[in-house]
């Protein structure tokens, strides 16, 4: 082999292993790139995903926790169903009393007397309703002497819109004992319902 | 071999190097220009893998959520029907004793 001979392929040579290099070099960087890009890639898609599961979760607790919103709603409901009819019941039951003279008599004679009593004037205006008015002869001679006595008493010939009971008033009417079955009946409503609860669901 | 046609092949030779130089050089290149084209294709493949999962996972979870919800709802009822029949067992007695209430009010 002659010097030039040698000398060209030791020149081809060397560019042949400068081109590996830079093939190899450019191979390694993009080997390199693309390693960091999957990594990169990998934890987007992995944010995707665990967004994904949050809501995922979420949905799933929203569609539970509205069943139960759901069903507690019917189950109030039906307690306050239940709650009304008895309630509607005792107060039928409750103004029944107004058609049994042996026991509604002496009620509303006591609530004159007591309402008399409480006004405290020396003149008392009774009112009834339509129902009672025709009983007024009989409660007067029901009510005691200590009531009637010292109290001029007269009655209103104006029905009042009530169930059974009394109002009684100063003649101006600026004072008012409010002794009407309705009313009553609208006072003792919240420990009734109390009352209600705990014997109906133990509350 | 004479000294000129010496110095031809040297010359040739350095040609054939530059060339084969020059011709790594656009492989690398071709390479890196590739590399762009390659991570967006990956990326946008794994994306819509990840949405697609991420999809099916809320769909998977609303229909686990109506099924663990129906049962919910039914044992629920199953209270509600059974709280409603012992209560309503108490109605007769609850009334009795609410007007006792009414007229020990009234005296």
């Amino acid at each position: 082999m002659s010097e030039a001979t040698k000398f060209t392929q030791d020149i081809l040579t060397n560019a042949k292993a400068k081109a590996d290099s830079i093939i190899l070099e450019a191979e390694a960087e993009t080997q390199r790139a693309s390693d960091e890009a999957k990594i990169a890639i990998q934890r987007e898609a992995d944010a995707i995903a665990r967004a994904g599961r949050s809501d995922a979760e979420a949905i799933k607790r929203r569609e539970i926790s509205e069943a139960r919103h759901r069903s507690k709603l019917r189950q109030q409901r039906e307690k306050d169903r239940i709650m009304q009819e008895v309630l509607d019941e005792t107060k039928k039951r409750t103004f029944e009393i107004v058609r049994d003279d042996s026991r509604y008599i002496p009620l509303l004679t006591r609530l004159v007397e007591s309402g008399i009593n409480e006004l405290g004037t020396e003149l008392a205006l009774i009112h009834l309703n339509g129902t009672d008015l025709k009983r007024v002869a009989i409660l007067e001679r029901n009510m005691t002497s200590s009531a009637s006595g010292r109290v001029k008493v007269e009655w209103s010939k104006e029905p009042i819109d009530a169930l059974g009971g009394v109002i009684v008033s100063s003649r101006d009417g600026r004072i008012r004992i409010v002794n009407t079955l309705d009313q009553k009946f609208n006072a003792v409503e919240p420990k009734l319902l109390i009352e209600a609860r705990k014997s109906l669901f133990g509350e | 071999m004479s000294g000129l046609e010496t110095i031809k092949v040297i010359v040739d030779a350095e040609k054939e190097a530059a060339k084969i130089i020059s011709d790594a050089m656009t492989r690398a290149a071709q390479i890196r220009k590739g590399l762009d084209s390659t991570i967006q294709e990956q990326r946008q493949q794994a994306l819509a893998d990840a949405r697609k999962e991420a999809t099916a996972s809320v769909a998977r979870a609303e229909g686990e959520g109506k099924s663990e919800a129906e049962v919910v709802e039914r044992e629920a009822d199953e209270l509600t029907r059974d709280l409603v029949s012992r209560a309503s067992s108490k109605k007769e007695e609850t009334v009795t004793k609410l007007v006792a209430m009414v007229m020990e009010a009234e005296k």
